[in-house]
């Protein structure tokens, strides 16, 4: 247990509603909203009912990572008059993640060790980051997390096998999880602490019965995780090995779309490219924008020679990139928190369990 | 770093092109302007990295620096016109403007290879990247022993710096040998792809060998390295990747766990073993 502080607090459902509207009136509030056609995004609301407040989902089918690596972002605008002028761009839009899961949250941490070097929600004692990616870190530190711990998982969730869930130990500012009509409230951070002391008409500190009872629904939940997956480490270790032998891949090759799917519905993924949009003769924009390692044209070389052609040779990487200790041991951990995203979204039924699984049999 | 702001690229002008061949051009570049920034004149870098070179509205390449830092005015880049971006930088002339990031990447340990003789083994416009070593080895001559040039390219009319191998070989104690894969008229010398003038190196298994080229003759100029005695170490290569970023981040350049852009574009033939992969 590594709270930024050891209260806990209540806050009721009326008070979350009437704090959540005064954060709207200051910032931009993303929050799970149910789409037209009945699935959950994360999206900016305007007022608190427009949140899917059912809970009939566990999480939305995107991950929040197009907030802080967003699918397409203007990197600079360029002019040329007789010399080029660039503008760069940079997204100070102070933000705030509501219903966030841990699954997701630790998806970013994830990020904020790629893109910053180190974990940004708390002061990192990292080496010096090597490139820091400045439009990455802006969004980042201006969004405030209030993740909501999950009581019971979903049907493709397998978060505890990947140490990244059901509920958060650090590196958020709030964590809400709700206990009978109200919320139990944990802070994560400095920046949570404040929220609480400058709205402290909304909330009550916990009492010890309720203290026990948050132990107990986080017991309760950990318990529900039945039929999961629990061969992670093995596939980390004979990946690492390369003792996994190329008929899997080639097997997993010939039922691959390569659409891409996999990593643009992964929190963890965030290969991209450059692309530069001309808007008239003398000006545009450079753009960022998403990629994907399954696609063949992402190892293109000049003169068109494609490094890594073969589908069987991406799908490897794929899961090398995820799961070898090598990248372990940059990141600090593997590159999968257990959202099932990739069940639900890969027709070819080529996701992180069941390659695990494949790894295990073989 | 030249650019002060991690992917805004620093306004650089050409100072002049030179025609290479049908399809490559010699950029000689400066800053237009000076810059706050950690590494900010033009030849602070070191032999063996790489640029992003912008042609905005076009895109942004990896060009890698074929220019030794011993010359201190300018920064060479050797453009082959295969696409898009160098399509666009074909296109620029004398005064024109384009955006540079970096330098990137790891580089030439030729510092600490002072007293040593060394082998240099180019294909094509893989010369690039090793004209910046060789400028820089003799305009220090006396910090280095012996050098061998050998260099292949498809047809004479491929060859890159024609007149700058020739001047190389008339200096002392460098030997220069030229080929062209297939006969052709007019030329009287070499004829056969690279690998075919190993045998003029035999003798120097003890050289650092540095090799550069398009993969499949990288691989095959090792292989012969290896046959003729090299050890894995003492093989030096760079490789070709499209990067994005430069920066480590995109994920283009993977090789494993490394990638090229930060871990490379410099490795030894051990280390490219060490990553399992074909070159």
């Amino acid at each position: 247990m590594s709270r930024y502080e050891e209260n806990l607090w209540i806050i009721t459902r009326d008070n979350l509603f009437a704090l959540m509207e005064v954060f709207i009136k200051t910032r931009e509030v993303i929050a799970p909203v149910r789409g037209h056609g009945g699935e959950v995004i994360f999206y900016p609301i305007e007022t608190i009912e427009d949140v899917a407040w059912d809970w009939q989902y566990v999480n939305a089918v995107l991950p929040p990572k197009r907030f802080f690596l967003p699918q397409t972002e203007v990197m600079f605008e360029y002019r040329h008059d007789n010399s080029y002028k660039i503008t760069p761009h940079y997204d100070d839009q102070v933000r705030m993640i509501f219903g966030i899961r841990p699954c997701d949250v630790n998806a970013l941490i994830f990020l904020d060790r790629f893109f910053g070097g180190g974990s940004l929600s708390k002061e990192s004692t990292d080496e010096e980051p090597l490139f820091p990616d400045s439009h990455y870190i802006k969004r980042r530190a201006n969004t405030f997390i209030i993740a909501f711990g999950c009581h019971q998982p979903g049907e493709n969730c397998f978060c505890v096998c990947c140490d990244a869930g059901p509920f958060l130990e650090e590196d958020y500012d709030l964590q809400l999880t709700s206990m009978n009509a109200d919320y139990v409230v944990e802070v994560g951070s400095a920046r949570g602490l404040k929220i609480i002391y400058g709205n402290e008409h909304f909330f009550r500190k916990a009492s010890s019965d309720e203290v026990k009872e948050l132990e107990r629904i986080k017991e309760g939940a950990l318990n529900t995780f039945a039929d999961t997956c629990a061969y992670v480490s093995k596939a980390i270790r004979r990946i690492t090995e390369g003792k996994v032998d190329d008929s899997l891949w080639e097997e997993l090759a010939e039922r691959c779309l390569d659409c891409g799917g996999c990593s643009y519905v992964c929190p963890t993924c965030c290969c991209y490219n450059i692309v530069d949009i001309a808007l008239s003769d003398k000006s545009g924009i450079r753009t960022r924008t998403w990629d994907s390692c399954a696609f063949a044209g992402f190892t293109r070389i000049a003169g068109g020679e494609i490094l890594r052609s073969d589908k069987k040779d991406r799908l490897k990487r794929r899961f090398f990139h995820k799961l070898s200790y090598r990248y372990i041991e940059k990141n600090k951990r593997h590159g999968c928190v257990g959202c099932g995203r990739c069940i639900t979204t890969c027709f070819a039924d080529i996701s992180m369990p069941s390659v695990i699984e494949a790894v295990r049999r073989q | 770093m030249f650019n002060s702001k991690l992917y805004i690229p620093r306004a650089a002008i050409v100072e002049n092109v030179k025609e290479l061949t049908y399809d490559t051009r010699l950029y000689r570049l400066k800053f237009k302007y000076n810059c706050k920034c950690k590494s900010s004149s033009v030849n602070d870098f070191k032999c063996g990295q790489f640029v992003q070179a912008s042609v905005l509205g076009a895109g942004e390449a990896p060009i890698s620096i074929c220019s030794s830092p011993t010359a201190q005015e300018y920064l060479e880049l050797c453009v082959r016109d295969v696409g898009r971006v160098t399509r666009a930088l074909h296109k620029l002339g004398k005064a024109d403007e384009l955006g540079i990031r970096g330098p990137y990447g790891n580089w030439f340990a030729i510092e600490e290879l002072k007293g040593h003789d060394l082998v240099f083994i180019g294909g094509g416009i893989g010369l690039a990247p090793l004209r910046s070593v060789i400028k820089f080895v003799l305009d220090k001559r006396d910090d280095y022993g012996k050098v061998i040039i050998l260099y292949g390219a498809r047809t004479k009319e491929d060859i890159v710096f024609a007149d700058e191998i020739e001047n190389w070989g008339k200096q002392e104690n460098v030997s220069v040998f030229t080929t062209i894969d297939k006969p052709q008229k007019g030329w009287t010398g070499h004829v056969g792809v690279v690998t075919t003038l190993l045998d003029k190196i035999k003798h120097a298994f003890k050289y650092k060998a540095f090799v550069c080229g398009p993969s499949i003759m990288i691989h095959f100029t090792i292989k012969g390295l290896l046959d003729l005695g090299w050890a894995e170490e003492d093989i030096i290569t760079t490789l070709e990747r499209h990067m994005k970023c430069g920066v480590g981040k995109c994920g283009h350049c993977y090789i494993g766990d490394k990638y090229v852009c930060t871990d490379g574009p410099v490795f030894t033939y051990a280390q490219i073993n060490e990553m399992a992969v074909e070159v």
